[in-house]
């Protein structure tokens, strides 16, 4: 839609002409705005609230309110001064002959050409601030965002759509901001032309003022009946867009899918079927679209043929004094009286779409940042990295509880390796412990502190995860690798890499460590990535590390590679290892098994083997393919 | 552009039309002004018909309607009455070619969305693979969109401002020739200035599309990766990368604004001095007393102007919107200029007691050059039997089975399924006889019953239930609220991921298929529900040919026989047995899993 409203976006120039109204219609249709208006939910909160964030641009504000009032004022002047040339036009009494004076024309049309001309300028300045209004608003409106986004709990990201943050952060901050820059100057404007035209009017002739008033509510009944009605075919037409993509992302997505089960030509039955409807669906919304042009090409001819008419009568019969320029100037005033209101309509749309937007902006803002009341300053390197988890109780819905009661100690310099079934809560200990997410019971300490005494920043930098799935940034290798330390030397990235088994192909590569990553990585190998995100976490040097373990996406010698990186950085650190196969974890300290929220065995490899318990059972299954 | 225009042929009725009402309309409109002229000249000024030279029409008409006794009034009202007539006939025009542009437009939009969509529906999965999914959805949906638009604007407005333009300039001289003078002076001053901007202005939306983009990125690296940022305790370090990003955004966006920003006033300006010198000169003629000239004419005169300047800036406009319209039309061309690559060939039902042999089979991708992914690859799996094949990632194993299916086809050897060339099947034939479950499965929004049915359309609810029991799906399916008729959303999301995977095996089940490919399908599941499917598999496909991939050794140990892999080829093929005693890279592999199980591993053998 938006690309519709671009033809009626900006200032609007000046036009003066003697015809009516109609003659500069856009593409796209009059109405395209106004149809997909969606309606904020408590627009008067959100206006208010709006305004105060507006309010820290408010000098430019102020100065483009100020120039626009001068540019309507300029603009506005323009069909008296025609007035007045077009009275310097006479018809000798004498002869009947058309005479004019000519000094005064030429006063009139100077004076008018200076007012279009200042109007010109200013209306350049007004241009000129509306977009800086607009960029700075969006800009710091953005930044905003991704500072509230970034403080949002992780919970927040795990539980809403990606897409949908994503497109709050482009479309909804742009909507924002150019009703601010735009629709808002624009309807301020309008306002004050409807005001301006109509005192105008009403100075030349009351009678002709009634009489021109005669057809405003005859447009405004019939443009918005005839809105509601498109609105449903516009709706309609969006829907089907929607569904004609989905099907193609599903399909494609899923092609060697469709392919093996030969369902090619269903598709293309479907995707035609709903094109149709498309179609036809989308000749009815321009058709409908189109006919509201000549209707108020109508309805302006018909105020004009009004007007004349009247004019002439009270030419003809010696009225209040009214002259053929000051009928002229009627026609001109009761066109800038009836453009703005049909301008006010669209901007109504714009400015509810922007109202919308802004909910779902502040929507995000509003939600609670992660808690941070840690006080106690602890310095990290003098942290041990012993571990505790008192009685851990926590559910990521409260119907469903995920821990109930964990116990578990982990003495500073400890490997302890977790394993159990899918679901069972072992990624759960993780969060918890980075407080990614609080817990519901119990408590966690770190050298006897409870974590929720500490900054999380300074529980975080004890801490150093490597996650299952590689999570690496579109910026040069160097700085991936000294991610959270900014400050670190040449030296010590290449140590890093040296000790995670990465430097040999990051110095094969062309650029070597200023090699910029493609989006996510995704121009290395899953291993590669793999051994990039050890050495950000050797080089981060945590007291506590944390490995996920990654699953079957890495080949066997990849991953003993990766696996002998992941020794070397688990020497002399408290190590929580979330293991998948049991085959890599035999040399840990210790091993627990949970299982339903609790701990259910825990110990050596071999005693748990003896044990013949739950880890047993796991281990046998996964050995020997059989569940003994 | 061009080669997309035959899909207009169907509607060149409507095509053709729609410009010819479009000039009923202008023409409608263009009447307009010179009636104003009379109501003002006639109606309201008191310039008797007969004085002035060029009211001939105006008096004719006057007399053919109301003979010889009308007032002023009367004029007023006959040419206000006349000019609302005028107004409604050319509303008329207007919606009848707005309908035929639309017709001929949206026919066209349908026919091409289809077309394009069909031939992505036929294209072999590398070719959709290059172009990638988000860039097909754009190109069925908004690049088709954009064209339809621009056709319909074609239609309508490459008419309309070129007939307003070349029209309002003939009315013009006709009242007047030296109002041409005026034209003259301000028309190339404002083509010039928009040329300039425009310029300048173009090549900058490509900056703006780059660092949007990069705002992009950014913020979705955060959000995906928000785990990482917090751990890292780089939310200030990011928030910095994001206002830089921002940032170059802004001001790239300020700087085309503050471009663009130039035209409304050069307009403007151009529009009311051009305004000013038809008023002086009409002024002028009337001052030196010549006929003909009227405040009527003037008034009609500044109302032709105006409209010839606004076309212009209409036609520079659509200018822009060529360029877009241009971009999407190379984008949509370039899916139907596509031609698949895997074509079928007759063959229907060959029988034969191999089920598939592959001879010196090798294969790289198309346009890649250095070592190829698969290279001399000979295996001969026998009706079934069950085949494992083991091996480090990027040896190529899913690239392997995606030869039998001709997802791909190999650039040497050959492949025969029961003795037949695979090139020489009917593809439909050929891939019926496959059930091939994928390392990422796919399901569809729709309900869990319709997935299965996938397999075969036909299936009854018995056999539905009896795949999902065998895929080890059967209890979590029966647990979802509404059973079998439980609604999958949008790619699976409501289900984990080794909920997927077995749906995705019983659909696979339900077809019933002479050979199954399971690549790397279990790997969700936790073990002990590996086992039990492995078992139930066994039981359910004696009959069927089975090729199975695998990280795990556990999973491929009970196969037939194991094929091991290696850059690209099979180094050894037997069963598990024989490879531990012949075979030291699957022994390497055996014991980088098991290492002190192996004692546990040889006892179960």
């Amino acid at each position: 839609m938006n690309r519709q409203s671009q033809g009626g976006g900006g200032s609007n120039p000046p036009v003066i002409g003697f015809g009516p109204g109609g003659q500069r219609r856009g593409p796209g249709g009059p109405m395209g705005a106004r149809l997909n208006a969606e309606k904020p939910k408590h627009a008067a909160r959100t206006v208010k609230r709006l305004l105060s964030y507006i309010g820290r641009s408010r000098w430019l504000l102020a100065a483009l309110l100020c120039i626009m009032v001068t540019v309507t004022v300029a603009e506005l002047t323009g069909p008296y001064f025609q007035a007045e040339a077009i009275d310097a036009f006479y018809i000798d009494e004498a002869t009947g002959a058309l005479r004019v004076e000519l000094s005064s024309l030429k006063r009139s049309l100077i004076a008018m050409g200076c007012m279009f001309a200042l109007a010109a300028v200013l209306s350049f300045v007004q241009t000129l601030l509306a977009a800086r209004l607009s960029q700075q608003t969006v800009y710091t409106m953005r930044n905003d965002l991704f500072r509230k986004i970034s403080k949002l709990p992780i919970q927040y990201t795990d539980t809403h759509n990606h897409g949908d943050l994503m497109s709050r952060m482009t479309n909804d901050v742009e909507n924002v901001s150019n009703a601010v820059s735009q629709s808002v100057t624009t309807l301020c404007s309008c306002l004050l032309t409807i005001v301006g035209a109509l005192s105008m009017m009403l100075y030349y002739s009351w009678q002709m003022t009634l009489i021109a008033l005669l057809t405003i509510p005859l447009s405004i009944t019939v443009t918005s009946k005839l809105a509601r009605f498109m609105r449903k075919y516009f709706v309609a037409q969006q829907k089907l867009l929607g569904s004609l993509n989905g099907q193609v992302e599903e399909t494609v997505t899923a092609y060697p899918t469709v392919v093996s089960y030969g369902k090619e030509a269903d598709a293309v039955a479907r995707f035609g079927a709903t094109s149709e409807q498309l179609r036809d669906c989308a000749v009815k919304a321009k058709v409908w679209g189109s006919v509201m042009g000549p209707i108020m090409n109508f309805l302006g001819n018909l105020q004009y043929v009004l007007i004349a008419a009247t004019g002439g009568w009270m030419v003809y019969a010696r009225v209040g004094g009214i002259t053929v320029g000051s009928i002229q100037a009627m026609l001109q005033y009761s066109k800038n009286f009836t453009r703005p209101i049909n301008q006010v309509a669209n901007q109504y749309s714009s400015i509810l779409t922007a109202l919308a937007g802004a909910e779902r902006i502040f929507e995000i803002m509003d939600s609670p940042s992660e808690i941070d009341e840690g006080r106690r300053t602890v310095n990290v390197e003098e942290l041990r990295g012993h571990v505790e988890f008192k009685n851990l109780q926590f559910g990521y819905v409260p119907e469903k509880r995920v821990l109930q009661g964990l116990e578990l100690t982990v003495a500073p310099g400890q490997k302890i390796a977790i394993v159990g079934a899918t679901g069972s809560g072992k990624t759960t200990v993780v969060n918890l412990l980075t407080r990614f997410y609080e817990v519901d019971g119990g408590e966690i300490t770190v050298d006897g502190i409870n974590v929720t005494e500490l900054p999380k920043s300074t529980l975080r930098r004890a801490i150093a995860i490597v996650l299952q799935d590689t999570v690496l940034f579109s910026d040069t290798i160097r700085n991936n690798i000294c991610y959270g330390h900014p400050d670190a030397t040449h030296e010590q990235v290449v140590a890093a890499a040296e000790a995670a088994g990465a430097r040999k192909f990051i110095e094969r590569l062309p650029d070597g460590y200023e090699t910029v990553l493609a989006e996510s990585g995704s121009n290395l190998s899953q291993g590669q990535r793999q051994l990039l995100a050890i050495a950000r976490a050797v080089l981060a040097d945590p007291k506590i590390l944390i490995l996920d373990e990654a699953t079957s996406n890495v080949d066997t010698r990849t991953e003993m590679r990766i696996q002998r990186a992941m020794q070397r950085l688990m020497e002399n650190r408290t190590s929580l290892i979330i293991a998948h196969r049991l085959s890599t974890i035999r040399d840990s300290d210790r091993i627990v098994v949970i299982r339903d929220g609790r701990v259910a065995e825990s110990g050596k490899h071999e005693e748990l083997l003896a044990l013949n318990g739950e880890y047993a059972k796991l281990y046998n299954s996964q050995f020997a393919g059989e569940v003994t | 552009m061009k080669k997309l225009f035959r899909y207009l042929r169907p509607y060149s009725g409507y095509a053709v039309i729609s410009p010819l009402l479009m000039i009923g309309e202008v023409t409608a409109d263009l009447c307009l002004p010179f009636l104003m002229s009379y109501i003002v000249d006639y109606g309201i000024l008191e310039t008797g018909l007969s004085d002035i030279a060029g009211s001939g029409f105006a008096e004719w008409f006057m007399r053919l309607i109301w003979g010889g006794g009308y007032t002023q009034l009367h004029i007023v009202g006959t040419f206000g009455v006349l000019m609302l007539l005028i107004t409604l006939v050319g509303g008329v025009f207007g919606t009848l070619c707005a309908y035929t542009a639309a017709k001929a437009a949206q026919g066209f939009g349908n026919d091409l969305r289809r077309d394009a969509y069909s031939r992505v529906m036929s294209l072999s999965i590398e070719q959709t693979d290059r172009f990638t999914t988000g860039s097909l959805v754009t190109r069925m949906t908004n690049d088709i969109a954009m064209i339809v638009d621009f056709i319909e604007m074609l239609l309508r407005m490459f008419v309309r401002s070129p007939m307003f333009f070349v029209g309002g300039t003939v009315m013009l001289l006709l009242l007047e020739v030296r109002f041409g003078v005026v034209l003259l002076c301000s028309l190339p001053v404002l083509l010039l200035s928009l040329a300039l901007v425009l310029r300048r202005a173009i090549p900058m939306y490509a900056v703006v599309q780059k660092r949007l983009d990069r705002v992009n990125t950014v913020v979705q690296e955060n959000v995906t990766g928000a785990r990482v940022v917090k751990a890292y305790v780089c939310e200030d370090y990011e928030s910095g990368r994001f206002e830089a990003a921002n940032g170059a955004l802004r001001d790239v966006n300020y700087r085309v604004l503050r471009l663009m920003a130039v035209i409304p006033p050069v307009l403007t300006v151009v529009q009311n001095l051009s305004v000013i010198a038809v008023i002086l000169i009409g002024g002028n003629r009337v001052a030196s007393g010549i006929d003909g000239m009227t405040v009527g004419t003037v008034m009609a005169a500044v109302t032709y102007v105006t409209q010839v300047v606004s076309s212009i800036m209409m036609v520079t406009m659509m200018f822009q919107s060529i360029s877009r319209a241009a971009a999407s039309a190379k984008r949509v061309t370039e899916v139907l200029e596509t031609h698949p690559v895997i074509l079928g060939g007759k063959e229907n039902a060959p029988v034969a007691p191999v089920a598939i042999s592959m001879r010196g089979v090798g294969f790289r991708y198309p346009g890649t050059n250095g070592d190829p992914i698969l290279r001399d690859v000979s295996l001969e799996v026998k009706k079934g039997e069950t085949l494992a094949i083991i091996g480090a990632t990027g040896c190529g194993k899913t690239t392997l089975v995606n030869l039998i299916p001709r997802f791909y086809d190999a650039t040497e050897g050959s492949i025969l399924i029961d003795g037949v060339n695979i090139r020489d099947y009917d593809l439909g034939t050929l891939r019926k006889k496959i059930g091939y479950v994928m390392q990422k499965s796919r399901l569809f929004s729709d309900t869990v019953a319709n997935n299965l049915r996938w397999g075969d359309p036909n299936a009854n609810s018995e056999q539905l239930r009896h795949a999902a029991e065998v895929a080890q799906a059967h209890e979590f399916i029966s647990r979802m609220p509404d059973g079998y008729d439980n609604y999958v959303a949008e790619k699976g999301a409501s289900l984990s991921g080794g909920q997927k995977q077995r749906l995705s095996i019983a659909r696979a089940l339900v077809r019933r298929p002479e050979i199954l490919i399971l690549d790397d399908s279990t790997s969700a599941l936790d073990l002990a529900t590996e086992s039990k499917l492995r078992r139930a598999l066994r039981e359910a496909l004696r009959e069927t040919t089975v090729i199975l991939i695998a990280q795990r050794i556990a999973s491929v140990k009970e196969a037939d026989r194991i094929a091991v892999m290696e850059n690209g080829t099979v180094i050894a093929c037997a069963p598990h047995e024989e490879l531990m005693k012949t075979c030291p890279t699957y022994v390497e592999i055996c014991n980088s899993q098991l290492r002190a199980g192996e004692e546990k591993g040889g006892a179960a053998v």
